[in-house]
């Protein structure tokens, strides 16, 4: 009987295995897709030359049209002229072929939708739409191009339609090219060049006193007159001067800005004798610096955010319908012509004695998308359609704009028929014009390697050079510091030593660059396809002594600030850990000191980040932050932390002590309360006391839980990423080896620098080589705590299988 | 014996010493930890001239609500920063993200607990070994995969993730193994129960203390992530708390009244649902250290 029912089950025991697939299939495949697949990639990353997020793979073939597309060799005209069988007239159609498929690329001059529309367009003459309909047909736009009447047919219709949302759409490009320059910050991986501008500089500069010096004395004519009068209103002060040289004028301020950028270039019109006449500018000299200091203090934050809030690239595009958030965009526009950045879309007129911004659409992007909001204005989507491709032909028909096929046409080819238009490059067709025009097999692969090649013996040769002429000077400079150290002058001991380090420097420069001079074929400057150049980015890493100091400045100032604040960390754990476990003691209200305790280590890592910040900036005046007020009250005088790289290291060592010290402490406090109380009692018994026990038996058996906890923090630790990046967006530099490194980039900083990173040339491919070193080390630690954590299991398994046995026994 | 007497109270007095001693450093540690987010709950009732001017620990007496409404009002005028939009954007994704996390955790961690099929120890092997490799180094591959998916732009990079979370499989596993009787599965199939019905109604429930533990860290990670939002949320509409009050970071706002009321507000919620959960939330922290 029990056999009878225990069958059954057992043989549907066995068909339930299947489901153990079905249940663990959700993790697999998501683990799959978005861990393991992005990592087997990364390592396929790390082994190419990509420039582009965006970028596809070029393939294995023709890599000597990757080089013709990505590599202009006209700047290295030394190497280029000195080849033979290349005529640089030739190798100049090659570039104009690559500009006119780029114009065809992005304007999509024969777009079947867009030559749609003209053809539905009633006000086009048959014949045209005839020709349109032939192109559409055939793909061929020879139809058109070889035809003037059909262009001007369409130009003439063109400018004669009048579209507020095209208006509208035309004037937001001109913004966005606006506030996108004024967004752009120069990544700068060049040494040291850190300018940091400040506020103080500028109000205090020789170019800012000349400047009151010209509102005050200078004679304006009747236009800038009426432009100093519109601004002093605008600014609500009685004249400009007092605006500026009142004490509390703020160079952050949007009207600050937006009273120097309109005097600098006004785009204003006034009534004079001979008519509408531009107001002349009144030049402001330190407008340069001003630029600078906003873009990296006040713009870096704010432009990019409203930038790509408004998304006005995909207006422009007509990805987005204007129609869309249309109330946001308004005020966006507010907000950055309040800022200054667009004055030149916004035209100021005179009214009777004042000027006032323009009311007519086209000359006032504000007035524009007011009177587009208003009037809920609705475009007539064919006629639209047909006048943005209008616009799309002529911009690759007409010379001026499409240079390289006028001078391909010139030179009497027929670009036309190897262009293709389908927005993809059609190798075949390009290899046949290549053939055409004689460089097929004058320009190859070998020639390119040759060129390389040439140009890296050079290189080496001309750092050969160097080296000799620093190692050369090396016994003067040394001899100079000796001299300077024995006289004892400070002020010649410390430019002996800049000397010396100059030279050091140099000679260290040029060894680096004899081992490892640069070529030709790494200057390809790839937008949309990158190529697999197998172990050269770790070459790069750790042949090239920049990027080396770079790399391993990263991972040792991860290591660095992870150290100095986890020794503090843990040895305050075990101390509280020890006192939180001692029965002796019988503290009361334990378990609210632990909650507390751990609250920092369950905030928000960015929040703290800011936090800090703020308790620690730096100003001199009366209004300053906590610690600077401290600081007054104990008579030390005030400490620019921040521009101290030591200093800024040491906040977020702290700041990590002071987020993590709870969590180990409840670690180690769980840790002791497993270690059996017998062990414990008996140690009582004999004697010992709370010292004692905890160095001969606390200590020991705690080991493997420390180690547990260093590995595990030392893994985090690698991973250092929002409190150095919070604490200082513009952290100060600091020499490691020889190089200039951010003092709190970390690693996960700098691979966020490189591959994500302001710089319009993304370098993914280091990236994604720097992030595969970070994964080879905490893979080793990982094995690390693998072993650690599997004795245990282990010991459990083998004591689940002597309980089985013993089941099994009784069986 | 009053010579014993003496000496006891000499000891006893000696540990009453001691102990006043350990009870100072320990609550020294314990401001320690808490004073910041006081003196951020502070700040934010002052405007910032007296913020700039002296160390404000305590509120700003009869005026906390019309302060606190000005600072609030200053901060909302910004257009970098709305904590509405942060609030829900972080909502969104961690709340789902961390549904995901703790269902499909517990199925894999029952898939792998219950059923005895080939190869599971392997998985399970694997599991604990990727357990460690943090999600950051792929950053670029991942990057360039949701390119192609589409996905940039949009919250699905930052919650689809989340269906795959080893050491929460991991944690989730061992209660199955030591809490879930198989006789409880046994009696639910004989009652003709199907699996995924046996798993969800029979089982889950009984799980839901370690799928609580599991969800509050997992709530918290997702919460308080900042790497890759960074990277992979670049429109301004989607931006979770901690990019908004990255943004806090700029010079150029300087009334730090508003700045201590952004930081605030992002630390608050955190601190209400620490009150209620700190228990659990130790628990877990000293189940993860000693594993059981």
């Amino acid at each position: 009987m029990a056999r009878g029912t225990n069958t059954p089950s057992k043989r549907k025991g066995m068909s339930y295995t299947k489901f153990g697939y079905l249940f663990i299939a959700p993790f697999v495949i998501a683990y799959c897709l978005f861990s393991l697949y992005p990592l087997l990639t990364t390592f396929w990353y790390s082994g190419t030359f990509m420039q582009n997020a965006n970028a596809n793979f070029w393939g294995f073939s023709h890599r000597e049209v990757y080089y013709d597309k990505y590599l202009n060799l006209t700047d290295f005209y030394d190497d280029f002229q000195g080849s033979t069988g290349i005529n640089p007239a030739d190798y100049g159609k090659i570039k104009n072929f690559f500009s006119a498929q780029e114009v065809a690329d992005r304007y999509a001059p024969i777009d079947p939708e867009g030559l749609q529309a003209l053809v539905d367009n009633g006000d086009i003459s048959a014949e045209t739409r005839g020709k349109i309909q032939q192109v559409i047909d055939t793909g061929d736009i020879s139809y058109i191009a070889s035809d003037a009447a059909v262009m001007e047919e369409l130009n003439a219709w063109s400018s004669n339609y009048v579209d507020l949302g095209l208006t509208v759409i035309g004037q937001l490009g001109k913004v966005n090219n606006a506030a996108t320059t004024a967004a752009t910050v120069e990544a700068s991986e060049d040494e040291g060049e850190d300018t940091g501008i400040t506020a103080e500089d500028i109000l205090t500069s020789d170019q800012y006193a000349s400047f009151l010096e010209t509102l005050q004395t200078a004679e304006f004519d009747e236009g800038q007159q009426l432009l100093v009068n519109y601004l002093a209103a605008y600014a609500g002060v009685d004249s400009l001067y007092d605006f500026f040289a009142a004490e509390d004028v703020s160079v952050d301020s949007d009207v600050f800005y937006y009273i120097c950028s309109n005097l600098n270039e006004p785009n204003a019109v006034y009534t004079s004798e001979e008519g509408e006449t531009a107001i002349a500018a009144i030049p402001v000299p330190f407008m340069n610096d001003l630029t600078e200091y906003l873009n990296a203090n006040a713009w870096s934050t704010s432009i990019p955010a409203i930038t790509t809030y408004s998304d006005f690239q995909g207006y422009i595009d007509g990805d987005i319908d204007l129609h869309t958030n249309q109330e946001q965009l308004y005020a966006d526009l507010e907000t950055i012509y309040n800022m200054g950045l667009i004055n030149k879309q916004v035209q100021l007129v005179q009214e009777g004695d004042t000027l006032v911004p323009s009311s007519n659409a086209s000359n006032n992007i504000l007035a524009a998308m007011r009177q587009y909001i208003d009037s809920n204005y609705q475009s007539d989507p064919i006629k639209t359609r047909s006048s943005l491709q209008i616009v799309c032909l002529n911009n690759y028909l007409d010379g001026a704009m499409n240079s390289g096929r006028k001078k391909l046409i010139d030179a009497g080819i027929d670009i036309d028929s190897y262009i293709s238009f389908d927005g993809s490059f059609d190798m075949e067709e390009y290899l046949r014009f290549k053939a055409d025009i004689g460089l097929a097999d004058v320009l190859t692969m070998e020639k390119y390697e040759e060129l390389d090649a040439a140009r890296k013996q050079k290189n080496q040769e001309k750092a050969q050079a160097k080296l000799e002429e620093a190692q050369a000077a090396l016994p003067d400079a040394q001899a100079a510091y000796d001299a300077a150290v024995a006289s004892g002058d400070e002020a010649a001991i410390k430019s002996a030593t800049e000397a010396l380090s100059a030279v050091e420097v140099a000679i260290a420069d040029a060894q680096s660059k004899v081992s490892r001079p640069t070529g030709l074929l790494e200057k390809a400057d790839a937008t949309r396809d990158y190529l697999f150049v197998g172990f050269n980015n770790f070459g790069d890493i750790f042949g090239n002594k920049f990027r080396f100091n770079k790399v391993m400045g990263a991972f040792y100032t991860t290591f660095i600030m992870w150290i100095i604040g986890f020794i503090p960390q843990v040895l305050l754990a075990l101390l509280l850990s020890a006192w939180f476990t001692d029965t002796k003691l019988k503290l009361k209200g334990l378990s609210l000191m632990k909650a507390l305790m751990y609250l920092p280590n369950v905030i928000t890592a960015a929040t703290i980040a800011i936090f800090f910040r703020r308790l620690f900036s730096y100003s001199t005046g009366e209004a300053t932050s906590a610690v600077q007020m401290l600081l007054d009250a104990v008579g030390h005088e005030r400490v620019n932390f921040f521009a101290n790289p030591w200093a800024t290291r040491f906040i977020v060592c702290f700041i990590n002590f002071w987020m993590w010290y709870g969590n180990t402490m409840i670690t180690l406090i769980a840790g002791i309360t497993s270690i059996s109380e017998s062990l414990y009692e008996s140690a009582q018994l004999d004697g010992a006391n709370s010292f004692q026990t905890y160095t001969k038996i606390t200590m020991p058996l705690l080991r493997p839980i420390l180690l547990f906890v260093m590995v595990t923090s030392m893994i985090g630790g690698l991973q250092m990423y929002d409190i150095p990046f919070n604490i200082n967006q513009y952290p100060s530099l600091v020499a490691f080896n020889g190089t200039y490194i951010r003092c709190t980039q970390t690693v996960l900083m700098y691979v966020n620098e490189l591959a994500f990173g302001k710089s319009s040339i993304k370098q993914i491919g280091i990236a994604s080589a720097v992030s595969i070193l970070l994964f080879i080390l905490t893979t080793i630690l990982s094995i690390i705590i693998f072993y650690l954590m599997r004795d245990k299991d282990a010991a459990a398994a083998a004591k689940a299988k002597k309980l089985a046995r013993k089941a099994g026994g009784n069986r | 014996m009053s010579s014993n007497d003496v000496k006891l109270r000499s000891k006893s007095g000696s540990i009453a010493a001691y102990s006043a001693l350990v009870y100072v450093v320990v609550v020294f540690f314990a401001i320690l930890a808490i004073i910041p987010f006081w003196y951020m709950f502070m700040n934010a009732t002052w405007d910032t001239f007296s913020i700039q001017t002296g160390i404000k620990l305590w509120p700003n007496f009869g005026h906390i609500f019309e302060q606190l409404k000005a600072n609030w009002t200053y901060l909302s005028n910004r257009s970098t920063f709305s904590f509405a939009l942060g609030f829900k954007n972080s909502l969104i994704i961690t709340v789902s993200s961390t549904v995901l996390t703790v269902y499909f955790s517990a199925l894999t961690a029952y898939g792998l607990s219950v059923y005895d099929f080939k190869g599971r120890k392997t998985v399970f092997t694997l599991i604990v070994g990727v357990m460690m490799v943090p999600t950051a180094v792929n950053i670029t591959g991942f990057y360039r995969l949701m390119n192609a998916m589409g996905l940039l732009g949009t919250r699905w990079p930052l919650i689809l993730p989340a269906i795959a979370a080893p050491s929460t499989v991991f944690f989730i596993k061992q209660y199955i193994d030591t809490s879930l009787s198989k006789e409880i599965i046994e009696a639910a199939r004989i009652d003709g129960a199907g699996e995924f019905y046996t798993f969800n109604r029979v089982c889950l429930p009984i799980l839901v203390p370690a799928l609580a533990t599991q969800g509050i860290f997992s709530f918290l990670g997702s919460w308080n992530n900042f790497f890759a939002p960074s990277i992979l949320l670049t429109k301004q509409d989607l931006k979770t708390l901690p990019l908004m009050v990255s943004l806090l970071y700029g010079d150029r706002y300087t009334d730090y009244g508003a700045i201590y009321i952004g930081l605030s507000a992002s630390v608050f919620p955190i601190i209400i649902a620490y009150a209620f959960l700190q228990r659990y939330i130790i628990q877990g922290v000293s189940a993860g250290g000693v594993k059981e």
